[in-house]
């Protein structure tokens, strides 16, 4: 009898055990520490592991973790391990607490709401420390991916600047740049992000770009704008926009990055309310997503989310072995699953399904539609879709964030018609096309546990937020339980 | 019962209007109407009431879809296909242009017992890079690739004009010809349709060329590409036109040149 609760004690913390304790949470740049080749960090849904492919690694002299510009931060400073290499808005909370605000995190270039603010003072980082959102100084007029210039065919003009960074001699259109502000996107389980799963870009209508270094195709699946097209032109952003690196990344610095971005897998490892996430059958954690070929299309392959799909009957035997907590829990996950893929609405006036692409507007279908690729969750295709999350009249009109109107010159937007108030031009300022306002790349849904708040303006504060206001947005009619069974689904993913 | 009704109901109105023969080519302006079928993903039907006749047409097969808020260019042949999954003669081929400048009162049937159609994947769809695709056999000599679009629009319809451009790029991969030759056609032409003259503006065939060949481009890198432009919006009879000559006036043909 000992022995066969021991054996299912086992079966029950899976792999959860494998990892060594986990040291400080935050990630100070340059201190020097090596990154073990599986990490875990407990968070408030139980734990993320980490994976590094290939082993341990020594951050010593590391470009992703060495101050590289004035301000002193790295890249580690806004891609947390703990927080599934982004950064949550708590977190940014604990630091301010732990140092008064004195860690490179609350920089005066992206880590306040903007550097003319007295930077001493906590109000001047809300943004930051309520909602883990950093600045984003973009160009105007707009820049390609590519760095060319392109004539947008909109006006902008600022109804409303709360930070002062859209307005004066040195910020807003007038001077030459919009400041939007966003949370940092995870930077782990890369492969799926770069992973092309097809050679066009059905929102767009024209076949995908080739990356200027290697000559293959990009995915357009880096940034919340897509302002980046490959990982060195993300890094050569953030290093100047983020770390205040006045010099060029080197060839070797790029490639020491782009090394660790390509090795780091999450993924929530353990739910506390239903123990591993890798037992009695589950997939769960980040080792399949390390063994797994990435840009599988879920509908003609492995389904999203099919991770759980063993957790839809468990059998009595090993039911058993789990507590009737567990047991309820891991079966709502399952549901949750289902719910994800199976449960249809009507997706309405939303530019990058409805518009220009020929779904239909409105189209029925399920989160699957979108959030389409094995193991992942983000589209398969460039992911720049309007969900109306930063754009009136479907946003929360927060009054902390900017407030700008797009005039279209030539046609109107097609569904929100020739004027438009948004927080966040979104893919129209990497486009300049009216058209693209309001468009956000789809993201990982991996290790959400660890990065609250979500969607790029932190507008949804936890994981019930994101189901609430899909509910909302779509009128989809979720019932309590298939809302609790999706919340429950995110947090173990 | 109510959806057999209705399906008779359907199948009966032709009589009291100009009835609709199979095969015949239909044409016309309208606001769309959605019917909220639901058998699943990409289910619901797409109806549109033909002013002239009153008759109501299933346009749901085309392979971009309308929007509700905006009238449709309704182009399709009726097909002898039974009216009882969305309610209406259902148009096989067809093609449903959206007309952004006139705008409509958005409306939403319920099913009232018509199921519309479980989804499946269209014939003309691309395959995933990952999938390994049979090199096409030589010998190769000088070949036209025709790529469609809807009326006013350059913009590449998603299982249809993608799986026509990659068809082609297949082919001029492994092909290697001496250069491409893109050239861009609109409807200029002005034709009448529901009261409207239709004519497509003569630049929007320089749009549709460009936007082609800046796909080469991106395909078949190093490939020379030169865009041409041609306004004449001539008909052909090419097959993937799907016997509608008036897709086959907006088009771009890719001309593989040894």
């Amino acid at each position: 009898m000992r022995k066969k609760l021991l054996i299912a004690t086992i079966g029950l913390l899976g792999s959860a055990t494998l990892a060594a304790p986990a040291p400080d949470r935050w990630w100070s740049p340059g201190e020097g520490r090596v990154f073990p080749a599986s990490l875990d960090y407990a968070n408030a849904h139980g734990s993320l592991r980490l994976l590094l492919d290939g082993g341990a690694m020594k951050t010593k002299g590391h470009a992703f973790f060495e101050p590289l510009g004035k301000n002193g931060r790295a890249c580690v400073t806004c891609h947390q391990p703990a927080d599934a290499m982004s950064l949550s808005a708590a977190t940014a909370a604990e630091r301010w607490e732990k140092t008064g605000g004195k860690d490179p995190l609350f920089a005066a270039i992206d880590g306040s709401n903007c550097p003319a603010l007295p930077q001493e003072k906590r109000e001047s980082h809300s943004l930051l420390i309520e909602r883990g959102l950093f600045r984003i100084q973009l160009p105007w007029p707009v820049r390609q991916w590519n760095g060319r210039p392109v004539t947008p065919d909109f006006t902008i003009e600022v109804l409303r600047d709360p930070n002062g960074c859209n307005s004066g001699a040195m910020h807003g259109p007038a001077a030459g740049n919009i400041s939007v502000y966003r949370r940092a996107r995870p930077v782990a389980n890369m492969k799926y992000l770069l992973a092309v799963g097809f050679p066009f870009d059905p929102k767009q209508g024209v076949a995908l770009p080739r990356d200027p270094d290697d000559g293959t195709m990009m995915s357009g699946n880096i940034m919340a704008d897509n302002r980046a097209g490959n990982l060195r032109m993300q890094m050569e952003d953030a290093a100047h926009g983020h770390l205040e690196y006045a010099r060029k990344l080197t060839t070797a610095q790029i490639a020491q990055i782009k090394d660790f971005e390509m090795r780091v897998f999450t993924a929530q490892q353990v739910s506390a309310k239903a123990g591993a996430l890798d037992t009695l059958g589950a997939q769960g954690g980040p080792r399949k997503l390390q063994a797994s070929q990435p840009g599988a299309l879920g509908s003609i392959g492995i389904p999203v989310w099919s991770e759980f799909a063993a957790w839809e009957k468990i059998n009595p035997e090993d039911a058993k072995t789990l507590s009737p907590e567990q047991l309820a829990f891991r079966q709502s996950v399952a549901r949750g699953a289902r719910v994800f893929r199976e449960k249809m609405f009507l997706i309405t006036d939303s530019a990058g399904i409805n518009s220009r692409v020929g779904f239909g507007n409105p189209v029925r279908n399920s989160c699957v539609f979108c959030h389409n690729m094995s193991q992942m969750g983000n589209d398969v295709a460039p992911g720049q879709v309007d969900l109306g999350t930063t754009t009136m009249p479907f946003a929360d009109p927060w009054r902390d964030l900017p407030l700008f109107r797009i005039t279209c010159l030539k046609a109107p937007h097609p569904h929100y018609g020739r004027v438009i108030l948004t927080m966040d031009p979104g893919y129209a300022m990497t486009t300049g096309r009216c058209a693209d306002v309001g468009k956000i790349t789809l993201q990982s849904m991996r290790g959400l546990a660890a990065r609250a708040p979500y969607f790029s303006n932190g507008l949804a504060k936890d994981l019930r937020g994101i189901v609430d206001y899909y509910d909302r947005r779509y009128n989809i009619g979720y019932t309590e339980q298939e809302k609790q069974d999706l919340t429950n689904m995110m947090s173990a993913l | 019962m109510l959806r057999k009704l209705l399906a008779t109901a359907a199948l009966l109105a032709p009589v009291s209007a100009a009835a609709a023969q199979t095969g015949d080519l239909v044409q016309f302006i309208a606001c769309p109407v959605y019917r909220d079928a639901d058998s699943g993903k990409k289910s619901g039907c797409w109806l549109v009431d033909d002013p002239a006749t009153g008759l109501r047409y299933d346009v749901s097969l085309s392979p971009h879809k309308p929007d509700w808020n905006f009238a449709v260019m309704v182009e399709g042949r009726v097909s002898g296909a039974s009216p009882e999954a969305c309610g209406g003669a259902v148009l096989d081929a067809v093609r449903t242009s959206r007309l952004y400048d006139t705008p409509c009162t958005r409306h939403m049937l319920p099913a009232e017992g018509y199921k519309g159609r479980r989804f499946v994947l269209p014939k003309r769809n691309i395959s995933p890079t990952s999938m390994v695709q049979p090199a096409p056999e030589g010998p190769f000599a000088e070949r036209v690739f025709p790529i469609y679009f809807e009326w006013g629009n350059d913009f590449l319809i998603y299982q249809y004009g993608d799986y026509l451009l990659e068809q082609a790029y297949h082919w001029i991969a492994a092909a290697h010809p001496a250069k491409l030759v893109v050239t861009g056609y609109a409807a200029t032409q002005p034709q009448p349709v529901s009261g409207r003259n239709m004519a497509e503006p003569a630049e929007l065939a320089e749009q549709r060329a460009q936007t082609i060949a800046q796909s080469l481009r991106r395909l078949l890198p190093g490939m020379p590409v030169e865009a041409r432009v041609d306004t004449s919006g001539n008909p052909t009879n090419d097959r993937d036109a799907d016997n509608l000559p008036a897709q086959s006036a907006r088009r771009v043909e890719i001309r593989a040149l040894f």
